[in-house]
């Protein structure tokens, strides 16, 4: 039988679209992980006591949410289909790359959808003064992005580990922190505190720094995944 | 086509099975038998690449191995929100290959349950669906772990169908226990601890 | 005869720190000899921590072409040991500095900070690796997590510190080292110890290494009967 040609397209879009139709239909990804980052907001925002947050105050607090939300949401993407015993079938149909691209794709669109559901939330709740919008926007967009290509990669590496469920975030957190740290370093320019040079000089390299790490990710996964 | 040097496979402190060694060409059937335990699922999935020996090597020539290699093991499991059509579906858009649901479908004999959940399918059911999915892109390779485990009368002739018209087509790779299974051998190899 | 040598060295070296005249532009100029030991900590780290990914790199690249890289496995691991070590010995001595200079043990100065995570992300390295039972298993996890380790490592030693916002409210006296406050004799010092304390930690990666290939023969002795084949062709 002729074998169409190698589709990397085709092939990435049926990863996502398979992550995508169980991921909705069982829910239980998205409930848990919006649940999480909600009640995490309104915790911050009560353990506040209607204090009014300085910028970088509520810069750290707010990436202190999106840290946890991401070592809670993402790491379903491998965890479980290990723990369902479905990642063979996967493995063998289709290549490295196009497994982590269809699950990064899928997991950028979840940490998108749960990371600005956050911020708005948090920024409502705590009534951060928004100085920046622009700023605002690629600080998170790049901040989340960069936090996913980070958490789906540690996830593979745990994902067949005993403590799963602890390891990832002890294994990512510290990954996380020099993010962190730019992250912040823009976002609370964004939220009224700093230079804007400085604001802007972290949100490119939080750019910078996701675009290294979906870069790199795909060989690194690919050497993980296969073995 | 399908060969095999001194394999051996170890999982920690144990070595499941040393140098195991065979060859098996275009229209043979290998059948590997031996008791509960003895690495014949490590073995197949050796074969497959879903492992890697921790000694020897596996050669099969050239192709894209997602469409050259069908698996189907009883440890295989599937997703159960998604709908039989939707697995053959998708995998087939992985693969590169025609989704050919409804003609497989019909193969296995699950024409009617073919928009049903897989979630909702019985221990047979979900073996049939396996069988489908491995033999979707016409591999020239098909690797089947214990295929007949948790199937009725109908389910084992299927079996037995695909097992012959895998043979016509390339190598076939079964292990199994079951007698009427290992009568579809050329070749027998019977791993012993 | 060269242990002989480098023990006479890592001697010399040493009653040199204690010798040397005191540096200046320090709060205490006398205890300022505490970086003798400090500075090469800190480069010993870094490049046994660099060392580490790179031989992890080799172990990747040789295993996916289906070479035989078990060695490259053992060194990256031995290097990030040592690497670990001169990190905390870099902490350590950078903590006693902090008390002797700022008055303050802990202060959250960025050079201090950054290195913490940077120990942080190591540790998790080490916990990665034990949390994985199957021994090929754990080398590819290990070695695919040190080479992403990488990115934040390089961010960490030489981005964080240096940014200007950050760089400005440091203590550390990273002027005073690179703007030739520290005269010749200093230096030599300096030097001299870094390279006795390289030298004594080449033979301890090297044992390192060894100990590793002891251990994995040990185990591949342990093994007991595996099954074997036998193959018949039916008529």
């Amino acid at each position: 039988m002729a074998i169409s040609n190698s589709n990397w397209r085709a092939e990435v879009g049926a990863v996502f679209e398979k992550e995508w139709l169980v991921e909705r239909r069982a829910r239980t990804g998205w409930i848990t992980a919006g649940l999480f980052g909600f009640v995490a907001v309104v915790a911050v925002a009560l353990a506040g006591f209607g204090i009014k947050l300085t910028g970088s105050l509520s810069a750290g607090l707010l990436w202190v949410v999106w840290l946890f939300a991401a070592t809670v949401a993402l790491p379903r993407a491998f965890v479980a289909e290990e723990e369902l015993g479905t990642a063979n079938l996967l493995r063998l149909s289709a290549r490295a790359h196009s497994v982590y691209w269809g699950k990064a794709l899928f997991n950028l669109v979840q940490m998108s959808a749960i990371g600005l559901l956050i911020a708005v939330a948090y920024i409502g709740l705590v009534g951060a003064e928004m100085r920046d919008p622009a700023l605002f926007l690629i600080s998170v967009l790049g901040g989340l992005a960069a936090l996913t290509g980070t958490v789906t990669f540690c996830s593979v590496l745990v994902a067949q580990a005993a403590f799963r469920g602890a390891l990832v975030g002890a294994i990512a957190l510290p990954m996380l922190l020099p993010l962190a740290a730019l992250g912040v370093s823009s976002l609370r320019v964004a939220l009224g505190n700093g230079f804007p040079e400085a604001g802007w000089q972290a949100a490119v390299g939080l750019v910078g720094y996701a675009t290294l790490t979906f870069a790199s990710g795909p060989y690194l996964f690919a050497a993980v995944w296969k073995s | 086509m399908l060969f095999a040097a001194n394999l051996g496979k170890r999982f920690g402190k144990r070595w499941i099975f040393r140098n195991v060694s065979f060859e098996a060409g275009r229209g043979e059937a290998l059948v590997v038998v031996g008791h509960n335990g003895v690495g014949k699922s490590t073995l197949l999935k050796c074969l497959v690449g879903l492992m890697s020996p921790s000694e020897g090597r596996v050669t099969f020539p050239g192709e894209d191995a997602r469409s050259a290699i069908g698996y189907a093991s009883v440890e295989q499991s599937l997703y159960g929100h998604l709908t039989a059509r939707e697995h053959l579906g998708l995998f087939a858009r992985m693969r590169g290959c025609p989704a050919r649901d409804d003609e497989l479908a019909d193969k296995v004999g699950l024409r009617e349950a073919l928009d049903r959940f897989v979630g909702e399918f019985s221990t047979g059911m979900k073996g049939r669906l396996r069988i489908a999915l491995a033999v979707q892109p016409e591999p020239s390779l098909l690797v089947l772990d214990e295929p007949g485990a948790g199937l009725d009368e109908a389910g084992r002739d299927v079996v037995q169908k695909v097992c012959e018209e895998q043979r016509a087509r390339g190598v076939l790779v079964v292990a199994t226990n079951d007698p009427l299974e290992r009568r579809f051998g050329d070749l027998e190899l019977e791993l012993a601890g | 005869m060269i242990r002989i040598l480098v023990a006479v060295w890592v001697l010399v070296a040493m009653a040199a720190a204690f010798l040397a005249p005191d540096a200046k532009g320090f709060q205490s100029p006398a205890l300022a000899r505490i970086v003798f030991f400090h500075l090469p900590c800190a480069f010993l780290a870094t490049g046994y921590l660099f060392a580490g990914s790179f031989y992890a790199v080799k172990f990747l690249k040789g295993r996916s072409a289906e070479r035989d890289e078990t060695e490259s496995a053992r060194k990256s691991v031995a290097a990030n040991e040592l690497g670990y070590l001169f990190a905390v010995l870099t902490m350590v001595t950078g903590i006693l500095f902090s008390y002797v200079q700022w008055g303050t043990w802990w202060q959250w100065d960025p050079r201090q900070t950054s290195f913490l995570m940077l120990l942080l992300l190591y540790s998790a390295y080490f916990a990665l690796r034990s949390a994985h039972g199957d021994p090929d298993r754990r080398e590819v996890v290990a070695s695919a997590y040190a080479v992403a380790l990488v990115l934040p490592a390089v961010f960490l030693i030489f981005v964080f510190p240096r940014l200007p916002q950050i760089a400005n409210v440091s203590f550390h006296p990273t002027q005073t080292i690179q703007q030739g406050q520290f005269d010749r004799n200093y230096w030599t010092v300096l030097l001299a110890n870094f390279f006795g304390l390289l030298m004594l930690s080449v033979p301890l990666f090297r044992l390192r290494i060894r100990a590793e290939a002891l251990a994995h023969r040990r185990f591949g002795e342990a093994t007991g009967a595996a099954a074997r084949a036998t193959i018949t062709r039916k008529s």
